[in-house]
């Protein structure tokens, strides 16, 4: 006679593995819902204006929604002014890359030791070192930057400060790159500081450990143990900090207002707030998505490698 | 109600198209989310109505000698006379922030039973997307003359009835018979404003005939500033460098030297863009700085305490080199309280109001009763500023930036972007 039990089982378990198999997708839906209502859409509109070859008579370019109709003319325009060392806009790509490249130096420099600190050093003090370094997310990062420009006057408190030990008063207000390079690491790091850290506090401590027990200095373990342990963290860290600084227009705008500071940003700005060629804007934020998914998907394949070698 | 055209408190002033924190914060946010798509999005509409990109306009540009009289549709006619004036609820103003003093909008709405709001923008196109946006009503807009055929054209006026606006001979005869709209049909003057230099009078010890040179004097490096405006910038260069007098040419070459000229201030003085004079020459921000005449005469609230105003000085350009302009009033279309319009408009050309607004903004409107002589006596402005007061002649010999075709502007945003790239 068949066991009632075993009977029943076989009739069940398909039914059960339908209703997992769906759970499991539902639980993307909103995830999914929002990636398509915040950047999809948006993102299609933006091609629809840089590929648009029609205005109307407010001067704006009709949407081409059509793919059919797209117009490449402008945004190969805009490609060539951005990448040929005579094109229009070649300088604010240099600044930027040049602007952001040293903003991640100053970041990498000054965030990893923290990140470090905090991870593997800070004991009971690491959640007062996590607030400290969350603390200015508290305050609006404008507000931030127009406290800095009240700082940075002629007559404000740093160059007072510096004049206490002998140095001289300087405008760091009159379009310095200095000042907008310093303001970008001083805006993003914690952007930086905050991934590394769940970085290095991952790595397994015995395996520090080890390296010392085989008697290698707190020097070498660090360069061969924590650094490549830390280096998907590292990466991570840049690429977030490297995405809006960017695109950022703001900062320099606030900290400086000099067309020798502009970047990228500001030219964006220029073309999508004001004026008849909203498709120049669109294709330049077309161009600028195009550069950062490059590295986007660097970072990608950096971490699928990393992530196959872990489960080998 | 009594006004103290003394009290700081109360003053406050035009925000003209500019880069405002306002205008930051939100830029940020659609930097950050979209990638600056939302602007777009905004101005995604469905306007298809035979705009061109060769030069062309579907709607006259209005010159001074080429005055237009705009058109009256019979789907578009303006309200009856004699009608009451409608009560409660929300009357809704388009306008630049901090353009209408705030005591006037409190007094219009306690008298009309209505609550007196205001939308912002920062500039026309950003106005021109609100006002175009689908179910959206707004009872009262501040335009210029630069985009107003356009708007007729598309129907987002509607045509005013006179009979409610008895005041309307307050104002400058020229302006109750504008070139830009013959017969007022559409629109009544709201401020008036030249483009001159404001400095700091304790630091400039000597100013050059042409005024304009203070931006590329080498001594004020780090502190000279160009209005952040394309039009101004690259127009005041056209008349420096006595390139063209035509401030609206679309001759290529033209505004490309007048550019190169600007692009000169970079490295020589450190040049900065703004719109902030009225603030950053009294607090010795800025010691030179391109600068509307409305800006200047509210400088005098912003000087640091123990300052007096004889610390500013306002360069006015000759008569024949000096760029003016003019904002208008008008009713869109959508206004859900025309004759409450109607009779704000008829409000802000009355003697006593516009005075009240002018205290407050620092704007002048065109009215006959205002004039330099009657505004420094009343202790509205200080003598050493007097002469940035427009006056009637102004309008005869000086420049005004008018309505151009979408390639003109093109060509004048292009050579702007070449400048704002530090090239």
């Amino acid at each position: 006679m068949p066991d009632p039990v075993s009977e029943k089982a076989p009739t069940k378990a398909p039914d059960h593995d339908r209703a997992t198999r769906r759970l499991w997708p539902a639980l993307a839906l909103p995830g999914t819902l929002w990636l398509i209502a915040l950047f999809v859409v948006p993102f299609y509109a933006v091609m629809s204006v840089a590929f648009s070859g029609q205005i109307n008579i407010f001067n704006e370019p009709l949407p081409a929604w059509n793919p059919l109709n797209w117009e490449w003319s402008t945004f190969g325009t805009v490609l060539q002014d951005s990448f040929t060392p005579s094109g229009a806009y070649h300088e604010v790509w240099v600044r930027t890359a040049i602007y952001s490249f040293w903003a991640l130096v100053i970041c990498v420099t000054i965030g990893y030791p923290v990140a470090y600190y905090t991870a593997r050093l800070a004991g009971k003090r690491r959640g007062l070192i996590l607030a400290l370094v969350l603390a200015p997310w508290w305050i609006n990062y404008i507000t931030r930057m127009l406290a800095w420009v009240n700082l940075l006057q002629d007559d404000g408190y740093v160059n007072k400060v510096l004049g206490l030990v002998g140095i001289p008063a300087h405008s760091w207000l009159s379009g310095s790159s200095f000042t907008v390079v310093w303001a970008l690491a001083y805006g993003y790091l914690p952007y930086f500081i905050i991934p590394l850290f769940a970085s290095l506090d991952r790595i397994d401590q015995r395996l520090l450990e080890a390296s010392r027990d085989l008697g290698i200095g707190s020097v070498r373990t660090f360069l061969h143990v924590t650094l490549p342990l830390s280096r998907l963290g590292l990466i991570t860290a840049l690429v977030i900090t490297a995405l809006p600084m960017a695109g950022d227009y703001y900062t320099n705008t606030i900290v400086s207002g000099s067309p020798n500071t502009n970047m990228v940003g500001n030219q964006i700005e220029l073309f999508l707030l004001e004026g008849p060629q909203k498709n120049i804007g669109a294709s330049l934020v077309l161009v600028l998505s195009l550069v950062l998914m490059f590295f986007m998907f660097y970072y990608l394949i950096l971490t699928q490698r990393a992530s196959r070698e872990a489960t080998r | 109600m009594s006004f103290d055209p003394n009290d700081p408190a109360l003053r406050r002033r035009r925000s003209r198209p500019q880069l405002a924190r306002r205008d930051v914060l939100r830029g940020g946010v659609w930097l950050g989310v979209g990638l600056g798509a939302a602007p777009l999005l905004a101005a995604c509409g469905n306007d298809s109505t035979g705009g061109t990109a060769d030069g062309s306009t579907p709607y006259p540009l209005a010159r001074p000698d080429k005055p237009v009289k705009l058109a009256i549709k019979d789907s578009n006619p303006p309200i009856d006379d004699g009608l009451d004036p409608e009560e409660g609820g929300t009357f809704n103003i388009l306008n630049y922030a901090q353009y209408m003093a705030p005591a006037v909008m409190k007094n219009f709405g306690k008298k009309h039973n209505v609550s007196v709001e205001v939308t912002p923008y920062n500039n026309y196109d950003e106005m021109l997307a609100k006002i175009r946006q689908p179910g959206q009503s707004f009872d009262l807009v501040f335009p210029g003359p630069s985009v107003l055929s356009k708007m007729v054209y598309a129907e987002l006026l509607q045509p005013l009835n006179h009979s409610y606006i008895p005041h309307l001979d307050n104002v400058w005869p020229e302006f109750q018979d504008p070139w830009y709209d013959q017969g007022a049909q559409y629109t009544l003057p709201y401020t008036i404003y030249g483009t001159g230099v404001l400095y700091r009078a304790d630091v400039v010890t000597s100013v050059p005939e042409v005024g304009y040179d203070l931006l590329w004097d080498k001594t004020y490096s780090g502190k000279v500033y160009l209005l952040d405006d394309r039009q101004e910038a690259i127009g005041m260069s056209l008349l420096r460098d006595k390139i063209t007098d035509d401030i609206n040419t679309s001759n290529a070459d033209d505004i490309k030297k007048a550019t190169d000229s600007l692009i000169e201030l970079i490295n020589l003085v450190k040049v900065k863009t703004d719109v902030n004079a009225y603030s950053e020459v009294p607090e010795g921000t800025a010691t030179v700085h391109q600068c509307w005449s409305g800006d200047a005469i509210a400088g005098q609230y912003y000087l640091p305490k123990g300052q007096t105003p004889e610390v500013l000085g306002y360069w006015r350009p000759s008569p024949t080199d000096y760029v003016i302009g003019s904002d208008v009033i008008g009713i869109p279309k959508s206004a859900k309280k025309p004759v409450l319009a109607h009779l704000m408009m008829n409000d802000l050309i009355d003697n006593k109001i516009g005075l009240q607004n002018f205290g407050w903004n620092g704007y002048q409107p065109p009215i006959n009763k205002l004039s330099a002589g009657y505004l420094v006596d009343q202790g509205y402005i200080p003598k050493n500023l007097s002469n940035a007061v427009v006056v009637r002649g102004d309008f005869d010999k000086g420049h005004t930036f008018y309505e151009v075709s979408p390639s003109t502007e093109a060509l004048w945003q292009d050579n702007w972007a070449r400048f704002k790239a530090g090239a």
